[in-house]
C-alpha cells in the first residue's frame, strides 16, 4: 500500500496551474523528500494533501483510503510541522500540548507529552507561555504536536527551519526514530542537505510539474553531470597543464598552489590517464582525491539549463 | 457523514467549546459586558424608581423589561463583535490551519464556536436573572412572567446575533476587516431604520417626485433590513411580549431560528469554499 498516491493533482488559480498533473508515489516506511525552487508547488502540494485545498482535478489516496471521502478519519492518520509555527501564545507548552491530545483523543496523555517535550528538550519550560517561545523552540513544539497522536505518516514542510544545530541534531533523530518505527515521511525542504542526509528517494518539482522522482543514488548521478578531482603536485609547470587541457574529458582547470583542481566529466574513471599524463610531463603525483559533490552543491549547480535537462529526460522516458 | 464520522466531529466541537469557553471564562470582556449592562440597568431602574416615588404612579406593566433588553442589547453587541472576530483571529493567527491539519472540519469548528458563544450567553442570562431576582426583591417591581418570556425571547436574538457575527467573520481574514464590515453593515441598517423613520412621517402628498422615489426604495429595503439585521428579531420579540399575544411570540422565535440555521449553514459554505487562510 502507498502512503500518499496522486494522480493528475492539479490546482488551478485563474487559469495559472500551480501544480499540473502531478503523479506521486511514496510507499509506506520512506523518508521522502519533495524538492522545488520557491513557488515551485510544493506548499500547494503539501495543502492539497492536507485536504485544506481542494484540487481543481485529480485524485489523492493517503494510506490506501480516498481523501475526498474520509477527510476526517485520514487527517487523524497524518502529523504535521509546517514551515512557521502558529500557536496560541497566551497557552503554555504542556497546555497547548494537552489541547491537541484531547483533540486526537490521545490515550494516556499525560506520559505522551511528558515524553515528547523531552525528546524536543522542552521540559523545562513546559509552563512558560508560548508567546515567549523563540522560533527554534516553536519549531520543536510543533514537532512534538505533530507526533503526539503517533501518525502513521509525517508530512514536514521546512521542518528544520529556524532551528540551530542541536536543534537540527534533535529533529533530524526524532525522524529517523519515527521512521524506524515504521512511520512515513514526507519532508518538503530547501534545505537539501538535509534531504540528502534523511531521504531514500527524492522528487524534484517546477512550475507545478514532477521533474524527476528518483532513490537519493540515481538523482545524485544525474545533477553531478561532473565531478571534481583535486590532484596534489610536487610541482605544477606549463607542461603538465598543456598536458591536461588537451583532454577532452576534463573541462576546467583551476591551480591553486601545488593542487589542480580538475572539473571532469563523469562517464569514467579518468584518475589513470591523468596520472600518467602528469608522469610523462615529469610531474611527481602526491595525492589524488575526487571531490563529492553534496545534492546541496549539485542543486546550486542547478541552472535552468539543468532543469530542462532532467524535463527532457523524464519526457524521453514516458 | 457516517456514524464514525458524526462522533468524531461532536468529540471534537467538545473540546474545541471546553478550550473557548475557558478562555472567554478567565477573559475580561464577559464581565465588563456585564458589568456595563448592570451599570445603564441601574441607571434606568433608578430613574424609574425616582419618578414613582415623585409622582407616584406607576409608568409601566413591565417596568423590569426595559433595563433587561437594555442589558441584552449590551451583551448582544459584546456578543456579535466577539463571534465577528473569532474566525478571522483564527484565520489571521494561522491557528485555523493548524487545527485544520486534525480532525477538524468546517462545520465542527463553526458549529463549535456557535456553542461556545451561545452558552456564554447562557452564563450571561445567569446572571442577569441573579441581578433582576435582587432588583425585584429589592424595589417589590415584579419578577413577572412578560419579563421570563422576555429572558426566553433574548436566548434567540443571543443566537440571531452570534450568528451574524459568524458570518462576517467568515467572510473576512482579518479581525481588523470583520471589525469594519460589522460597524459598517450595523450603522446601515441604523441609518435605514432612521430615513424610514423620517420619511414614514412626511405624507406623499408633500413629496417631489424623486423623494417619492427615494421613500418607496426605502420602505423596500427597510423590509428587507428588517429580515436580516438581527436586532429586528429582538424588537419584534419585546413587541409580542408587550402586546401579549402567544402567535407572534412563537413566530418570532421560528424566525429566529430559521435566520440562525441560514447563516451558520451559509458562514459553513463560505469557510470551506474560501479556505482556512487569511
Amino acid at each position: 500500500m502507498d502512503a500518499i498516491y496522486t494522480k493528475n493533482l492539479t490546482k488551478e488559480y485563474d487559469g495559472f496551474k500551480a501544480v499540473d498533473n502531478l503523479n506521486l508515489k511514496v510507499e509506506e516506511g520512506q523518508i521522502y523528500g519533495f524538492l522545488g525552487p520557491n513557488g515551485a508547488g510544493k506548499t500547494t502540494t503539501m495543502l492539497m494533501l492536507l485536504g485544506i485545498l481542494k484540487p481543481t482535478q485529480g485524485e489523492i489516496r493517503i494510506m490506501g483510503e480516498s481523501l475526498s471521502k474520509n477527510p476526517l478519519s485520514i487527517k487523524k492518520k497524518i502529523g504535521v510541522v509546517s514551515e512557521k509555527q502558529y500557536l496560541y501564545r497566551e497557552m503554555t507548552a504542556q497546555e497547548y500540548l494537552n489541547f491537541f491530545a484531547d483533540l486526537y483523543k490521545v490515550k494516556n496523555k499525560k506520559n505522551r507529552i511528558e515524553q515528547l517535550l523531552a525528546a524536543v528538550d522542552l521540559l523545562d519550560v513546559r509552563n512558560r507561555k508560548l508567546g515567549a517561545f523563540s522560533r527554534g523552540m516553536q519549531q520543536k513544539l510543533g514537532f512534538a504536536r505533530a507526533l503526539l497522536h503517533e501518525p502513521e505518516l509525517l508530512l514536514l514542510d521546512e521542518p528544520v527551519s529556524g532551528l540551530d544545530p542541536t536543534g537540527i541534531k534533535q529533529v533530524r533523530d526524532l525522524i529517523e526514530k519515527e521512521n524506524k518505527k515504521g512511520k512515513t515521511v514526507f519532508i518538503s525542504s530547501h534545505l537539501l542537505s538535509e534531504v540528502e542526509k534523511l531521504c531514500n528517494k527524492v522528487a524534484i518539482i517546477n512550475k507545478g510539474k514532477l521533474l524527476a522522482e528518483e532513490t537519493m543514488e540515481n538523482l545524485r548521478k544525474k545533477l553531478t553531470e561532473f565531478t571534481q578531482l583535486e590532484v596534489e603536485l610536487v610541482e605544477i609547470n606549463k607542461d603538465i597543464l598543456d598536458a591536461l587541457s588537451s583532454f577532452e574529458f576534463i573541462k576546467e582547470i583551476h591551480q591553486e598552489k601545488n593542487f589542480l583542481i580538475l572539473k571532469i566529466t563523469t562517464d569514467k574513471d579518468h584518475r589513470a590517464e591523468i596520472s600518467a599524463a602528469i608522469a610523462e610531463k615529469g610531474g611527481v603525483v602526491l595525492g589524488i582525491k575526487i571531490r563529492e559533490m553534496s545534492l546541496e552543491e549539485a542543486f546550486i549547480t542547478i541552472t535552468q539549463k539543468n532543469i530542462s535537462l532532467l524535463a527532457s529526460n523524464k519526457e524521453a522516458t514516458q | 457523514m457516517n456514524e464514525k464520522g458524526i462522533s468524531l466531529s461532536a468529540h471534537t466541537m467538545k473540546v474545541l467549546i471546553k478550550r473557548e469557553l475557558i478562555s472567554s471564562i478567565y477573559g475580561w470582556g464577559l464581565y465588563i459586558a456585564v458589568f456595563i449592562s448592570f451599570l445603564l440597568s441601574s441607571f434606568i431602574l433608578r430613574n424609574f424608581m425616582r419618578g414613582i416615588g415623585q409622582n407616584n404612579i406607576f409608568i409601566s406593566s413591565y417596568p423590569l423589561n426595559l433595563p433587561l433588553f437594555i442589558s441584552v442589547v449590551i451583551i448582544s453587541l459584546y456578543l456579535v463583535i466577539v463571534s465577528a472576530i473569532s474566525i478571522s483571529r483564527e484565520k489571521e493567527h494561522g491557528t485555523l490551519e493548524v487545527l485544520f491539519y486534525g480532525p477538524v472540519s468546517s462545520s465542527s469548528f463553526l458549529l463549535g464556536k456557535y456553542i461556545t458563544d451561545m452558552l456564554l450567553y447562557v452564563i450571561i442570562l445567569g446572571f442577569f436573572a441573579v441581578y433582576f431576582l435582587g432588583v425585584s426583591l429589592l424595589t417589590n417591581l415584579g419578577f413577572t412572567l412578560a419579563l421570563g418570556k422576555a429572558f426566553l425571547v433574548s436566548i434567540f436574538l443571543a443566537s440571531c446575533m452570534i450568528s451574524f457575527g459568524l458570518f462576517i467573520s467568515s467572510l473576512t481574514g482579518r479581525v481588523r476587516s470583520s471589525i469594519v464590515w460589522l460597524i459598517g453593515i450595523l450603522l446601515a441598517f441604523l441609518g435605514i431604520w432612521f430615513l424610514e423613520n423620517i420619511f414614514i412621517h412626511i405624507p406623499p402628498e408633500s413629496l417631489s417626485s424623486w423623494l417619492l422615489y427615494i421613500q418607496k426604495t426605502l420602505s423596500v429595503i427597510y423590509h428587507f433590513v428588517n429580515w436580516v439585521s438581527p436586532f429586528s428579531y429582538l424588537s419584534r420579540g419585546m413587541e409580542s411580549i408587550r402586546i401579549g399575544s402567544i402567535k407572534p411570540f412563537l413566530l418570532n422565535i421560528i424566525y429566529s431560528t430559521i435566520y440562525t440555521v441560514v447563516l451558520l449553514l451559509l458562514s459553513i459554505y463560505i469557510l470551506k469554499s474560501k479556505g482556512v487562510r487569511a
